[in-house]
């Protein structure tokens, strides 16, 4: 659908991206991520056709962006970071607007946008004054005329910034329907929406790209040897005699005290087995276990290791 | 194309903006008018249409550039130039589209314009030639205008700056026959055969006398489309120097 090859773009004496690239498969949601500043906008700039390369190149659903632009163009539905809206028009007049530049012909724009605000729950809205829209709708009209003529590709940049809750979780929802039929590329720094959503991701920080895959294959690679956390009723002490028998412990990595006379052990095991031993031997000994669990290093640490935030 | 002309013409249509710049354009011209009419000689009484039109270019200068100034800086502001550029239009379509629009209005303007003439026949004569060639004089010379004012609307993000730079650059334009006509100009022969070529004012003194000439069409059209491919140029070179 996309593939993005040592994508470069400089901007005078900066580079803001550097050899960027992946690949965009057909109907998956690519997540892309990365802190503020990271070359996600200038990244999606580039594949919409907005901003040239520096070298390297795009090819979007078989058409390079550089040759062929038109034809590439045609297939992609933008969302900027700002969504590209005229205050002074009403929605459906805005829309059949869009229809229009995106050579949508006479006679289907008007279907096309009846089926659009329909699926954007617009069609109350449609002859309102898009300054009198509240964000959330606002955005919705920015979503509408991206998806205008079932484009192959869409590009969201940043979506969900500015909604309440409850759009947010509108709005996911529906680009997760969008990615049955679609390929989609949604940048976020939000990590729990990427999580969500997206299939796979891309993490870049800096203008280099840090890894692409699947959040499970990015989160297992991370993980290393498994971490147990083991909160326990009592001594301390005793319950350290314990553990110090069973054998498969790399090592506790920390132990926290609480108020309530409970103690939290963080314990590395060689083995994610080794916790059915742990267990037994905790019973035996007496000691009252009240909670035990498997940590699992979520994309948020995946993505402040790769990000170079947390040494 | 045809929508985003349809949208600019409708920018303009839909909001007062068309109509109170119209009211200007025409107290403008009815002042002239009336002075014209206030100061005939009581042997005479005949005034020329083309020497109001040629008093009206001084302050038409000013009214070009409102007209133009929003058209790409606008855009800019708005975050809806990524687009414009991220659609299937081509630039030139855009340029050419926005252009079209823009003398569109400027055609509505003229016509309202022709209540004075009109005016005229219905209590006496008018001299049909010349005012057919003023007309067509400030029509070319407009279109120049309309195309440099929306350049620097390309070139600025703030709609009043660009129209502020406009009117400058079209007044530089109409003074270019002072400049020729000095004598430091004049004592380089070919410098001042390039200044005169592009001195509207000597242009119109062939229109008033109500000759059309091809060299006058030729040179108004293709400044127009050479303003209008710079613009072009223009926009494409900011996408690279973006950031």
């Amino acid at each position: 659908m996309v593939e993005v090859k040592n994508l470069t773009k400089h901007y005078g004496k900066v580079t803001a991206v550097n050899d960027l690239s992946f690949e965009i498969r057909d109907n998956e949601i690519l997540g892309f991520l990365g802190p503020n500043g990271a070359g996600k906008s200038t990244t999606m700039n580039i594949i919409a056709g907005y901003l040239p390369t520096s070298s390297g190149t795009v090819n979007v659903c078989g058409h390079d962006i550089k040759e062929d632009a038109r034809a590439a163009k045609r297939c992609i539905g933008y969302l900027p970071e700002i969504p590209p809206l005229y205050p002074d028009m009403r929605v459906e007049e805005y829309l059949r607007y869009c229809a229009g530049i995106k050579g949508i012909r006479g006679g289907e724009v008007k279907k096309e946008v009846e089926k659009v605000m329909k699926r954007l729950q617009l069609t109350d809205m449609r002859r309102r004054l898009i300054a009198n829209l509240s964000k959330g709708y606002k955005q919705r009209v920015g979503l509408a005329q991206a998806i205008l003529g079932d484009p192959e590709l869409l590009i969201l940049d940043e979506p969900t910034v500015g909604l309440d809750p409850t759009q947010v979780a509108e709005l996911r929802k529906f680009i997760k329907t969008l990615g049955k039929d679609h390929s989609v590329i949604l940048s976020s720094h939000i990590l729990s929406e990427i999580s969500a959503v997206c299939d796979r991701v891309v993490i870049i920080s800096k203008g280099e790209l840090r890894a692409v895959d699947t959040i499970e294959n990015l989160e297992r690679k991370m993980s290393g040897s498994p971490i147990l956390s083991l909160t326990v009723e009592g001594e301390q002490l005793a319950a350290s005699f314990v553990l110090g028998e069973v054998k498969g412990i790399k090592e506790i990595q920390d132990i926290i005290e609480n108020d309530d006379g409970t103690s939290v052990f963080k314990i590395q095991l060689e083995d994610e087995k080794v916790r059915q031993d742990i267990m037994a031997a905790l019973v035996e000994g007496g000691i009252n276990v009240v909670e035990m669990s498997m940590e699992r290093p979520d994309l948020e640490k995946v993505f402040l290791e790769l990000t170079g935030k947390k040494k | 194309m045809f929508s985003l002309y349809k949208k600019e013409i409708q920018s303009f249509f839909y909001s007062p903006f068309a109509y109170v710049l119209s009211a200007l354009f025409m107290l403008i011209f009815g002042f002239a008018f009336v002075n014209k009419i206030a100061s005939m000689q009581t042997s005479v009484l005949q005034f020329s249409f083309p020497d109001m039109f040629y008093n009206n270019f001084f302050y038409f200068i000013f009214i070009i550039p409102l007209l133009t100034m929003r058209s790409f800086a606008d855009e800019r502001r708005g975050g809806t130039e990524v687009q414009l550029l991220t659609s299937p239009l081509t630039i030139t379509q855009i340029v050419l589209a926005k252009f079209f629009a823009i003398v569109t209005v400027f055609l509505f303007m003229l016509l309202l314009s022709l209540f004075f003439p009109i005016y005229v026949a219905l209590h006496g004569t008018v001299i049909w030639s010349s005012l057919i060639c003023g007309y067509a004089s400030f029509f070319l010379w407009g279109l120049v205008c309309i195309a440099l004012g929306m350049l620097f609307s390309s070139m600025q993000s703030s709609p009043i700056i660009a129209a502020i730079i406009g009117e400058i650059v079209m007044e530089g334009f109409l003074f270019l026959d002072q400049f020729a006509a000095t004598k430091m100009v004049q004592s380089y022969p070919h410098l001042n055969s390039v200044v005169t070529w592009f001195s509207m004012q000597r242009r119109f003194v062939f229109f008033a006398q109500g000759m059309f000439r091809l060299e006058d069409l030729v040179f108004f059209l293709s400044l127009t489309a050479l303003v209008l491919f710079w613009n072009v140029l223009y926009i494409e070179k900011r996408r690279w120097n973006h950031r």
